[in-house]
């Protein structure tokens, strides 16, 4: 068996375009010495050297920041360089989680990580009931033969194109004193309302700015689960004398619920990393309602006037290890749902 | 149960029509199969009658009552789906249950009626599984419980045995028979397999192109039948069909010879006509008493019977079937004579001449 196969003929005449006479070009380049590697290391061993590339680029800026991340996190002082920084053990970790109660904030000695905490943990609540209702109504209607449904399906999706600061950025726009809204509200005789002065409405524009980013990723799951159950068996359900809302809680949720179950965990791990949305609308206030874990970390590191590299740290492994189990949670439904 | 009738009926999917008018009554307790080939309209008409098409013009009576616009949740029929179609997160007892619940059933009269029809399906081993977890023909009992439980109008089955293996197909076959006979529901087949249409029908349905070409008994199809399309359809191998002509004296000309004793009259002379025969009505004889002399091109010894596929002179594609013990080989010469009792002739337009219908002028 070989691997690398012998090469084709050279593209040759008018009928040749100009990116295969590209890739034969690439290819008599790189040849020779991966048939040299062959030789040397056996066939066997030549998909290592394929992925080794990809595998550099990962260990340079995913494990290794992981493991200076881990040392910041064990050793203490402001300054940058880790050589010079003197080792603390877990003291950042127990700063961090020395509470009076967990459920009081203002009982830890680090107040703003659990201010972070709590208001992450009402973000993902609300963000979540929120996204996955709003993404399933829009994925059953955009899974109705209405008119205009591709026009409608790329305009649920378009959002999700947009990067976070300029979806946040319009949205201040809107939403701001003298935005859009208030422009609408004054003009229908009503008072300017500052939503970002007011800590529930800050919090409800937050996850409402980020439901509306990234609900046509959620529709399209949800659509693609919905038209995965085969159209006879709504059928056998219309010849069995059932009613639509029957036919939504008896046939289409239990069979869209693998699909659902992603969602709901895919939307538990964007919600708990969210940052840069809410940051660019809100700053994270009025005073601390918006700030979420993120921007905790953020400002400790590199916002505060002491930058504290250690502290942020050992909040980005505590949410590191959060989301770790998230993620494993993730794959094992992902899985069974493949099996 | 109940009748059905189908007054003037047509689908069109925009400018294509799809069934062209159909009229049929089916009386209560009937086993009706629509059978045709594929593209025929068969389950686009069983569709319109179970509600799941709209229909474009015409009328639909169900026990004399117009249900061409009602839903199909409406129409109190039962649907058998050749992909069974049974909710796969749901058990075989709650699949069966489903539409009993539906209608509001007391719980201990579901149970009742789906333990039943389980019992006759033999399927009460199998209350707790889910559908994922049998076998097709299990499916597929599982699917016609789900029918019978509800007690409805009519039962429509479409193509349900396609999807099995040929054993079980026959295996099937015989349960839906022996169903029908305990039930004794009124009953609306689809297939387009012919071997099932004879097997099961009350009444034979044969659909080509969106139209009815014949309706009747299976051997009224198979021994009279109306046109080219339908002899050629029904009968396994299919009925010989060979070019011929009425000559003046109105005896049937076959391959420039006259058929002694073969109808007469049937139709203005020099009219092209074609000879219909089914194989098993072709013998092998001396050659002196033959009507063609077959070159034997192919021969499949079925054990209890023969077929040999031959050619007569003029490019005439014979099929015989032979008893199964007859010594013939290929490239042999066989000749052969027709029987003379089970001739069928057809004019240029396709349609059947019998001595019953007058020729045309």
């Amino acid at each position: 068996m070989t691997l690398i196969a012998p090469p084709r003929a050279r593209p040759r005449g008018p009928s040749a375009s100009l990116l295969d006479r590209f890739g034969h070009a690439v290819v008599r380049v790189f040849e020779p010495p991966f048939r040299a590697l062959q030789r040397i290391l056996g066939v066997r061993r030549m998909p290592y050297v394929f992925l080794l590339p990809n595998a550099v680029f990962f260990g340079l800026f995913v494990f290794l920041p992981i493991g200076i991340n881990l040392v910041y996190s064990v050793t203490g002082g402001t300054a940058l360089f880790p050589s010079q920084r003197p080792y603390v053990g877990p003291e950042q970790y127990a700063y961090l989680l020395d509470c009076g109660s967990y459920l009081d904030p203002s009982t830890c000695r680090e107040d703003h990580f659990w201010r972070g905490v709590a208001n992450t943990l009402k973000f993902t609540v609300f963000q979540m009931v929120a996204m996955v209702l709003f993404s399933l109504l829009a994925a059953l209607a955009l899974n109705r033969p209405i008119r205009g449904r591709g026009f409608f399906r790329a305009v649920f999706f378009f959002p999700v194109l947009l990067s976070p600061v300029v979806v946040a950025l319009i949205w201040k726009w809107i939403l701001q004193r003298d935005g859009l809204l208030n422009a609408a509200v004054t003009s229908l005789g009503g008072q300017k309302i500052l939503f970002f002065v007011d800590p529930s409405w800050a919090m409800f524009w937050s996850v409402f700015v980020s439901v509306w980013a990234h609900m046509g990723f959620y529709t399209l799951i949800l659509l693609a689960g919905l038209q995965a159950i085969p159209r006879d068996i709504y059928e056998a359900a219309e010849m069995d004398g059932t009613r639509p809302w029957r036919v939504l809680t008896r046939i289409t949720l239990p069979l869209l619920w693998p699909n659902l179950l992603v969602v709901l965990v895919l939307v538990l791990i964007r919600s708990v990393q969210v940052f840069d949305e809410v940051f660019v609308l809100t700053g994270g206030g009025p005073g601390t309602a918006t700030q979420m874990i993120v921007q905790y970390i953020y400002t400790t590191a590199f916002a505060n006037q002491v930058q504290n590299f250690g502290l942020a740290a050992a909040a980005s492994v505590l949410l590191g290890a959060v989301l770790f189990v998230l993620t494993l949670l993730q794959l094992f439904l992902t899985r069974r749902r493949a099996a | 149960m109940a009748g059905l009738e189908l007054k003037a009926v047509r689908k069109d999917f925009g400018p294509v029509s799809v069934i062209k008018g159909v009229d049929l009554s089916i009386a209560d307790g009937e086993l009706v199969v629509f059978v045709g080939p594929s593209g025929c309209g068969k389950s686009t008409l069983l569709r319109m009658i179970a509600g799941l098409e709209t229909v474009s013009d015409g009328a639909i009576r169900i026990e004399g009552a117009d249900v061409t616009h009602m839903p199909a949740s409406d129409r109190g029929l039962a649907m058998v789906f050749q992909s069974y179609a049974l909710y796969p997160h749901m058990s075989v007892y709650a699949n069966m249950a489903f539409a009993l619940e539906n209608m509001g059933v007391a719980k201990p009269e579901i149970a009742k009626r789906v333990q039943r029809a389980a019992a006759m399906l033999r399927l009460t081993d199998y209350l707790d599984r889910k559908p994922g977890a049998l076998s097709g023909g299990q499916r597929q009992r599982v699917a016609i419980g789900r029918a019978i439980v509800r007690d409805p109008k009519i039962f429509l089955f479409d193509e349900p045995l396609s999807n099995l293996d040929a054993e079980l197909r026959v295996a099937t076959r015989k349960e839906l028979a022996a169903l029908h006979a305990e039930i004794g529901g009124t009953m609306i087949y689809v297939t387009h397999d012919q071997v099932e249409a004879m097997t099961l029908a009350d009444r034979i349905v044969v659909l080509n192109g969106g139209r009815i070409e014949q309706v009747g008994a299976p051997l009224d199809l198979y021994n009279r039948p109306d046109n080219l399309f339908v002899a050629g359809f029904i009968g396994s191998p299919r009925m010989n069909l060979l070019p011929a002509t009425m000559d003046a004296s109105g005896a049937l000309l076959l391959a420039g010879r006259a058929l002694a004793g073969a109808p007469r009259g049937l139709a203005p002379a020099g009219e092209r006509l074609t000879l219909g025969v089914r194989p098993e009505h072709v013998e092998a004889c001396a050659e002196a008493e033959a009507d063609l002399v077959a070159q034997v091109d192919l021969v499949e010894r079925l054990g209890g019977e023969t077929f040999v596929y031959g050619a007569a002179p003029g490019d005439l594609a014979l099929t015989i079937r032979l008893d199964g013990q007859t010594a013939v080989a290929r490239r042999e010469s066989l000749p052969v004579r027709f029987s003379r009792s089970h001739l069928h002739v057809f004019d240029q337009t396709g349609q059947a001449r019998r001595p019953d219908i007058p020729a045309r002028s």
